[in-house]
Formats: structure tokens, C-alpha cells, sequence
């Protein structure tokens, strides 16, 4: 006896169910939703810190303008200053060399006047030496006229004496007119 | 439905959600807050006093107020030569400067007198040491050693004595005294001098003393006393005797 083949009817297939399919568009939904919220709030807050920048950007460039002029002004202040500093300079050095000129002119000057104070003194003791000299002769001239009235040897003594003044006068003298000499 | 279809959409659903949440990874975050004040502080290089040391006080820089001039006053006659200062109570110059004097007078750059105290003269080089009693403005540093062929120098003082002038040239060489005032070798440059230049300083490219102006050659050269004959004269005490007036 042949036995018939058995057949089995195959069972239904699980069928995915439309409440899987519908949760995991549910998650992504949320997800699409929490991403955009997210972008709209960053977008927000970006526009929010690109307008403060902007703000402090063009404080900033106001006062970078305002410390330009500033610096503009104290540039050609400073350049003045120094051109001023430069002739100030220039003046103390002409001041220096002024005083240090007339400081030797002074000296030479004094030693100018020291010198023919030298020579003066000098010619008064000549002019007195040849004054004593002159006086000396003088005297001897009328010792000589009544020479019967002293001792010869005295004369002849107040004779040297007299010669040896004059020949000191004398070489005073023309020291002096060396001196004198240009 | 088919497996086809389902795994298609699964595919699609995976690829959204890991896109979504790959996506998060390169959201861009929130801004910072806006700082109150973005204003760097000053770098200290920047400072304004920053090399305040080369200022000057006056407008005159090192070089000018270490110079001296000095007048010697003598029984009979008159003559001016220059010096500089070393420390804030001594000057150097040349022995022929001070030599048969009755008074030394010493004016700085600006026109001020220093009041002058002894004077000593080396017996073994054309040097001067005059100790002042008021302080002097400012007085440079010595170089390290003698300078060589080529090097700059900046010659200070007062010639003809005149005002006070600067001038420039290079190191020539050394070679044998001509005036044979010092001993051993002299220093020969194409600074120009004149007479009453003798006691300048000669000074090097950074300021400092490399010797001493004291003579003027036929060829408009000049001679100085290098830096190591004046250090040996300084070190020695018994380098230098009191001056003798006339």
C-alpha cells in the first residue's frame, strides 16, 4: 500500500505589522523635530552674538578712528616737540661755546692787563732809577764844583756810586725798550 | 508584503535615523557669550619706557655729555684742549692739555663749570688725570680691548676749541709714537682732530673708549693713546705724579 505524500499547508507568514513601521517613523519624526528646534534655537542665538559683534565691531572701529586721530596728533606734536628739542639743543651748544669764547677772551684780557701792569710797574722803577740817576750826577756836578771843599778819595767814591746807579737804570732802560718791542 | 519591500524600507528608516542622529555630531554648538571687553592687555615690549636707558635727559646724547673742555690758564699764556669724564669725579685727558698751568677751567657740553681739584700727570704716556670736585653729567664705559684695522671710531671734543663736534672715521692701524710722548705703540685714524682736540675721547661703535686723541699727523691723520696704555696707567698707582703748575 502506497502512502499518500502528506501535505502540509504552509501557515501564514508573520506580516510586519503597521504599528512597528509607524513607532520607528514616530522616533525619527521626534528626532527630525528635536534636530530642527535645536537649529532654529542655535540659529537664533548666532543671529543674536553676530549683532553684538557687529555693535562692539563698529565701537571698535570708532575709536580705532578716534585713537588714529589722536595718534595723528600726537605724531606731529612729537615731531615738533623733537624739531623743538633739535634747535634747543643746537642753542645750548651755541650757548656753551659763546661763554666758553668769552670766558677766554676774559682770561686773555686779564693776562693782557697783567702783563702792562708788569710793563708799567716796570717803567716806573726805570723812570725812577734814571730819576735817582739824573739826581745823582746833578750832585756830583756840584760836588765837583767845590771839590777843594772834600776829600777826593769821597768823590770818587760818590762818583762810582753814581756811574754804577746810572749803568742799572740804564740796562733797566733798554730792557724795558726790548720788552716794548713789537 | 515582500521581504523585498521590507528590507527596503528598514534600509530607508536606518539610513534616516543614523543620518538624524550622525547628523547631531555636526550641529554647530551655541555661540560663546559675547566678551564685555576684547581689548588685549599691553605687551611689555611695547611699554613706553621700554629703552628708556638710551634717553636722554636733555636732548644730548652719552657721547656729547661725557665731554669736557678744558682751559689752561697759564703764567703767560692761554690754551684749550678737551677730556672726558670716567666716573663721576675724574677726567682724562692729555698731560700736554695741563701742562705748565696756574689754573685748569673745565665747562661741560651745556656751558656748566666744574669746579677742578688735583691734577696728575703719567710720566710714560700723554695722559692727564684731573679729579673734579662737582660731579660730572655722564661718563662712558671702556671698551674691552684695543680696537683693530677697519673698526669705527667717533671722536668727542672741542676743536680749535670751539663748540662741541663729533666727527668719524676708521682705525688705520698702530704704529710708533712720532712725538715719541708715549711708550710703546699708538693708535693711527682718519678721524680728523685739530689742535684742542688733544684729550678727546675716541670712542668705538657702541660708545665706549678705545683710546685717546693727542696728536695730529701731517696728513690730517690722528693718533691716539690706545685703550690698553690708559688701563695699565689707571691700574698702576704710581702711574701718575701731581701735576706741576708753572
Amino acid at each position: 500500500m502506497t502512502e499518500a505524500p502528506v501535505v502540509v499547508a504552509p501557515g501564514p507568514a508573520p506580516v510586519p505589522g503597521p504599528r512597528r513601521g509607524s513607532r520607528w517613523l514616530a522616533i525619527l519624526l521626534v528626532a527630525t523635530i528635536a534636530v530642527g528646534a535645536y537649529l532654529w534655537v542655535t540659529t537664533l542665538r548666532w543671529q543674536s552674538t553676530s549683532a553684538q559683534w557687529e555693535e562692539k565691531a563698529h565701537e571698535y572701529a570708532d575709536e580705532v578712528a578716534s585713537l588714529r586721530m589722536q595718534l595723528d596728533g600726537a605724531s606731529s606734536e612729537l615731531e615738533a616737540a623733537r624739531d623743538q628739542l633739535s634747535t634747543a639743543t643746537a642753542r645750548i651748544t651755541d650757548l656753551a661755546n659763546e661763554k666758553a669764547q668769552l670766558g677766554d677772551e676774559n682770561v686773555a684780557s686779564q693776562q693782557i692787563l697783567d702783563y702792562q701792569t708788569q710793563v708799567s710797574t716796570a717803567a716806573a722803577a726805570v723812570a725812577s732809577a734814571l730819576g735817582q740817576c739824573v739826581s745823582g750826577q746833578e750832585q756830583l756836578v756840584g760836588y765837583l764844583k767845590d771839590a777843594h771843599q772834600y776829600q777826593a778819595a769821597d768823590l770818587r767814591r760818590y762818583e762810582r756810586q753814581v756811574n754804577a746807579l746810572c749803568d742799572d737804570a740804564e740796562q733797566a732802560n733798554q730792557a724795558l725798550q726790548r720788552e716794548l718791542q713789537p | 508584503m515582500r521581504p523585498s519591500a521590507r528590507r527596503g524600507r528598514a534600509l530607508a528608516v536606518g539610513v534616516l535615523l543614523v543620518g538624524s542622529l550622525g547628523g547631531c555630531g555636526v550641529l554647530p554648538p551655541l555661540p560663546d557669550p559675547v566678551p564685555s571687553d576684547i581689548v588685549p592687555s599691553a605687551a611689555a615690549d611695547l611699554s613706553p619706557a621700554a629703552g628708556g636707558d638710551a634717553l636722554s635727559p636733555d636732548g644730548f646724547d652719552a657721547v656729547e655729555r661725557m665731554a669736557v673742555r678744558i682751559r689752561n690758564v697759564g703764567c703767560e699764556e692761554l690754551s684749550t684742549g678737551s677730556g672726558f669724564a670716567v666716573d663721576e669725579h675724574t677726567l682724562i685727558t692729555n698731560k700736554h692739555v695741563v701742562a705748565d698751568s696756574k689754573e685748569l677751567e673745565v665747562s661741560t657740553y651745556d656751558g656748566h663749570d666744574i669746579t677742578v681739584g688735583a691734577t696728575s700727570t703719567a710720566g710714560l704716556a700723554d695722559l692727564a688725570v684731573v679729579r673734579t670736585t662737582d660731579p660730572l653729567p655722564s661718563h662712558p664705559q671702556l671698551a674691552d680691548a684695543d680696537p683693530g684695522p677697519g673698526d669705527p671710531v667717533t671722536v668727542v671734543g672741542y676743536p680749535a676749541g670751539g663748540e662741541l663736534t663729533v666727527t668719524e672715521g676708521e682705525v688705520m692701524g698702530s704704529t710708533r709714537d712720532p712725538l715719541n710722548a708715549n711708550l710703546g705703540e699708538v693708535l693711527l685714524t682718519d678721524a680728523p682732530v685739530e689742535p684742542g682736540s688733544s684729550g678727546s675721547a675716541a670712542l668705538d661703535a657702541r660708545g665706549h673708549v678705545i683710546g685717546v686723541v693727542y696728536a695730529k699727523t701731517a696728513d690730517d691723520n690722528s693718533l691716539l693713546v690706545p685703550l690698553s696704555t690708559l688701563q695699565e696707567m689707571l691700574a698702576d698707582d704710581t702711574a701718575f705724579t701731581p701735576a706741576k703748575g708753572c
